[in-house]
């Protein structure tokens, strides 16, 4: 077990490295640092200007010496006036140091945020709390709504219950945020008036029924259908197995037969998918906190890339690496849990 | 009062006499408020000399209440240096604790603010700015001449990236040094301030009006040009907190006194409800806004269902589809006026912005400026426009109209195309988001360009159809306008102007480098409870005198 966590470690920091790597490639284009230093100066700034902006502040250096001191095993340099030889901290707002420094990654340091002008740790903190936020009460909401469609709906396929949440599974999976989303505004924030239209207060701490509802919902309804679907198919697959049969013949209730010898079989397919849910929820969050105005890591990810903000979009990707493979080590673990005859090692 | 700003006979001579002309009707009362304002005439003053009372706000009798928040719907752009400001927005929320020199109202008037009144001679070649006593800092410095020296100095540097004020301060410029010329700005005594030009400028009152000019503290540079962590301002507000694409929040003044008095609301928060409209109606909906900071034309209709009171002003604001004359095959001037000519206005304005604007006429001057002249109407011609494409050989080409992915560029720009089209032209669009659109603007072979309204006709053309300006994305080079545009921004008096300016409204017109189909009405919206709150021709967010009901 130990020696399963080790590897699995290891291999989430070679990944983070590459992919950190292709990202610092990426955002390091040179049409991307035009976009950076475009909003970092003026809209019509001319190219000798962003140029000079560009070199003062230590873009034009060599790409891996860059990459290195970004991970902290170069010294972050500040910015030399040649006239004077003075040396001035690069960004005054983010308490950059004046001095060369070790400070990268690997010594805590995540950088600074270009377009919100703070320390890159005090813009994700908040939002990756906000969105952690979103997505437990997606999960409280979802799982249990979910689990419980599919194994009412899998215990007697071909029922009408089961035809009828069938429908419903698939019309809510099948139907985008983007449209569930707008459906239900307009229905209970715009016609009835029951519920608030924009999360944007929620992230201001003031988090209630009313304008968090919405956004919870939507999310929710599209995962939910999916996680029901999967459940069900593993159900049915449970409910012919001949153990079931056996307890049948056994005289057992059919109440008895569902929650004590087919339930926990039937989790270990719905559990990897809703493991697997978690990184699609970071990502797939984009969407309506867009749409709902709700601070969290999707909104934060979108400036993020519309500003070309490097230290932020890299550390997003960090966080990104580490939510998917942690989750997929739960996952690991979980089964190994659920099914005895899974070993982790 | 008139004899005191007016000090200089031939301006009170000039003045007396525009202002007999806008009684008789020869000059329209607009341009002579406008003009009058410019040369340091009150707005009362102005108003007086046409024998008419200033116009008083709707709902002036109505007794202000003291107290409320008012919170605005606006993005909260990242703050910079303001003369490098590039959005509306980023001036708005500075604007709320500072104050610039000269300020532009609703009603197309200069009104001064930290500046007392201001004397021009003759020529304006010479201004004398006489800076106004009592203002405080909300650290407790005075205002004094050593600010207003500071930061005319620092918008005539040229050196600094993305310094927009170095071209509203030309006339003050050394070439040179790209920094103000050796005594171009002297300080004559703690409260004056005297500007001497190389060649006359009518335009550098109007230029210190623009959200750049806000003025800031003369430590501004040594607190590390951070306004955000040393918000030391002399305006009616004092910031709070700010936190970008999120909210802004000010109280009002508590550290010393405001200079024009004390705001009536207790505070103000600018809220960032993003791009989307249907955020910004939900937050209407769940009351969490006042007011937008600006309504795009495209979603006056949404807002004004939402039963939120609309507020408009005409501008000369507005869009060109213009041609870069360096590019292939826009070089060629049968192509461009091939282009203008198949497509017609009026049907652009109604497409494009529901027909929320004024029809223009393809030379960036509009009627609401005070030298506009009149030429002789255009209309659609798509035998014609065939004909010279044919005969320019370029019948073939397929042109790539550029726009960035705002709902009333993209609107235009399609039904331009389809303009085009209809005349047998092969065109693309490509439609660019905004955060990428804006880095090659001026590059584009064809592309759409929204140019900001200016008081006076003479400023754009200055700023975009120069030879070699930073900003002339049609890389236009007339050595005959540029000539004329000199002449004519040395000329104070309108009806002059009016000559020379008829002349570079026909060149502009003839050069065909731009199809500029409207001049944009702006509007914002705002609930019952909100009184004295209007859209300004600028987009600037003047909240001192805005008050809540009850």
């Amino acid at each position: 077990m130990g020696s399963f966590l080790a590897r699995r470690l290891g291999q989430m920091l070679l990944t983070m490295l590459f992919l950190t790597l292709g990202v610092f490639y990426l955002v390091n284009l040179e049409p991307n640092l035009r976009k950076l230093a475009i909003s970092q100066t003026e809209m019509h700034a001319t190219d000798q200007e962003l140029e000079s902006w560009l070199q003062k502040n230590g873009y034009r250096k060599p790409f891996l010496v860059r990459y290195a001191t970004w991970l902290g095993l170069w010294p972050k340099l500040p910015n030399v006036d040649p006239a004077t030889g003075a040396a001035t901290a690069r960004f005054s707002w983010c308490d950059e140091p004046a001095a060369p420094k070790f400070s990268g990654v690997v010594e805590g340091d995540f950088g600074c945020s270009t377009k919100f002008k703070v320390r890159v740790v005090e813009k994700l903190g908040p939002a990756l709390e906000a969105t952690g936020l979103l997505m437990f009460w997606v999960m409280v909401v979802m799982i249990p709504v979910a689990l419980v469609v599919g194994v009412v709906s899998g215990m007697r396929e071909g029922s009408r219950t089961d035809r009828t949440l069938s429908v419903i599974s698939i019309a809510t999976t099948s139907t985008p945020e983007y449209v569930s989303g707008v459906v239900l505004t307009i229905i209970f924030a715009t016609w009835l008036g029951w519920l608030n239209g924009s999360a944007a207060s929620a992230t201001e701490g003031h988090l209630s029924f009313y304008n968090f509802t919405l956004p919870v919902v939507t999310v929710s309804i599209y995962g939910m259908g999916y996680v029901a679907r999967m459940t069900r198919a593993s159900m049915i697959e449970v409910m012919s197995a001949q153990y079931i049969r056996t307890a049948r013949l056994k005289g057992l209730s059919f109440t008895a037969i569902v929650l004590k010898h087919a339930l926990r079989n039937a989790l270990i397919a719905p559990f990897t998918v809703i493991m697997l849910l978690f990184p699609w929820l970071l990502t797939g969050v984009v969407i309506v906190e867009v749409m709902f105005r709700y601070q969290g890591f999707g909104q934060t990810l979108v400036d993020a890339a519309g500003n070309n903000d490097i230290d932020l979009l890299l550390a997003c990707s960090i966080v990104s690496v580490a939510l998917v493979l942690a989750t997929q080590l739960i996952s690991d673990v979980g089964y190994a849990w659920l099914n005895p005859r899974i070993r982790v090692h | 009062m008139i004899k005191e700003t007016l000090k200089n006979g031939f301006w009170r001579k000039s003045l007396g006499a525009w202002a007999a002309e806008a009684r008789e009707g020869s000059i329209d009362r607009r341009e002579f408020l406008a003009l009058a304002t410019i040369f340091g005439a009150s707005t009362a003053t102005a108003y007086g000399m046409l024998g008419l009372a200033v116009p008083t706000p709707a709902h002036a009798d109505e007794t202000p209440r003291k107290g409320g928040v008012l919170r605005v719907g606006m993005f909260v752009k990242d703050q910079k240096d303001p003369r490098s400001y590039d959005w509306p927005e980023m001036g708005n929320v500075a604007r709320q604790f500072l104050d610039s020199l000269v300020t532009y109202t609703r009603e197309y008037t200069f009104e001064p603010a930290l500046l007392e009144k201001w004397d021009v001679n003759a020529d304006a070649t010479e201004y004398v700015l006489h800076v106004r006593p009592g203002v405080t800092w909300n650290n407790g410095d005075a205002f004094t001449a050593d600010d207003v020296v500071f930061n005319i100095n620092r918008w005539c540097d040229q050196s600094v990236a993305g310094n927009s004020m170095a071209a509203r301060m030309a006339a003050l410029i050394d070439p040179a040094t790209k920094k103000a010329r050796e005594g171009a700005i002297t300080k004559v005594d703690d409260h004056t301030v005297k500007l001497s030009l190389k060649k006359p400028d009518i335009t550098i009152i109007p230029g210190m009006t623009d959200y750049p000019g806000l003025v800031v503290h003369r430590d501004f540079e040594k607190d590390g040009k951070d306004l955000v962590k040393h918000p030391i301002g002399t305006g009616a507000f004092e910031l709070v907190s700010f936190e970008v694409g999120k909210k802004a929040a000010f109280k009002r003044r508590t550290n010393g006194k405001w200079w024009g008095g004390e705001s009536h609301l207790d505070g103000v928060e600018f809220i960032d409800y993003g791009p989307d409209i249907s955020a910004t109606v939900s937050a209407f909906e769940s009351n969490e806004l006042d007011c937008t900071m600006k309504t795009d034309a495209g979603y006056v209709a949404i807002m004004d269902k939402a039963g939120l009171i609309r507020s408009d002003v005409r501008t000369s604001a507005t869009i060109v589809a213009r041609t870069n004359v360096k590019q292939k095959p826009y070089d060629d001037q049968r192509v461009r006026n091939a282009l203008q000519m198949a497509v017609d206005n009026a049907t652009i304005l109604s497409l494009g912005v529901d027909g929320h604007g004024t029809v223009a006429e393809n030379f960036h001057v509009a009627p609401i400026h005070p030298e506009y002249a009149e030429l002789p109407k255009k209309s659609r011609d798509i035998a014609g426009a065939k004909k010279l494409m044919t005969e320019a050989g370029q019948i073939d080409h397929e042109h790539e109209l550029i726009t960035s992915d705002e709902e009333w560029y993209k609107n235009t720009g399609d039904a331009i195309a389809a303009q085009l089209r209809e005349a047998g032209f092969k065109v693309k669009r490509t439609v660019l988001p905004g955060s990428t659109f804006w880095n090659d603007w001026t590059k584009y072979p064809y592309s759409m360009t929204d140019w900001n309204m200016r008081p006076l006709g003479v400023q754009v053309l200055a700023l975009a159809y120069r030879t070699g300006e930073a900003w002339n994305e049609t890389a236009y080079s007339n050595p005959e306008f540029d000539a004329k545009l000199e002449k004519a921004l040395a000329m104070p008096d309108p009806k002059d102007r009016k000559v020379i300016m008829k002349d570079l409204e026909q060149i502009l017109q003839d050069s065909g480098i731009i199809i500029q189909p409207y001049w944009l009405t702006l509007y914002n919206h705002r609930t019952a409870a909100v009184m004295n709150y209007g859209m300004h021709p600028l987009y600037e967010t003047h909240l001192e005198r805005v008050w809540l009901k009850a």
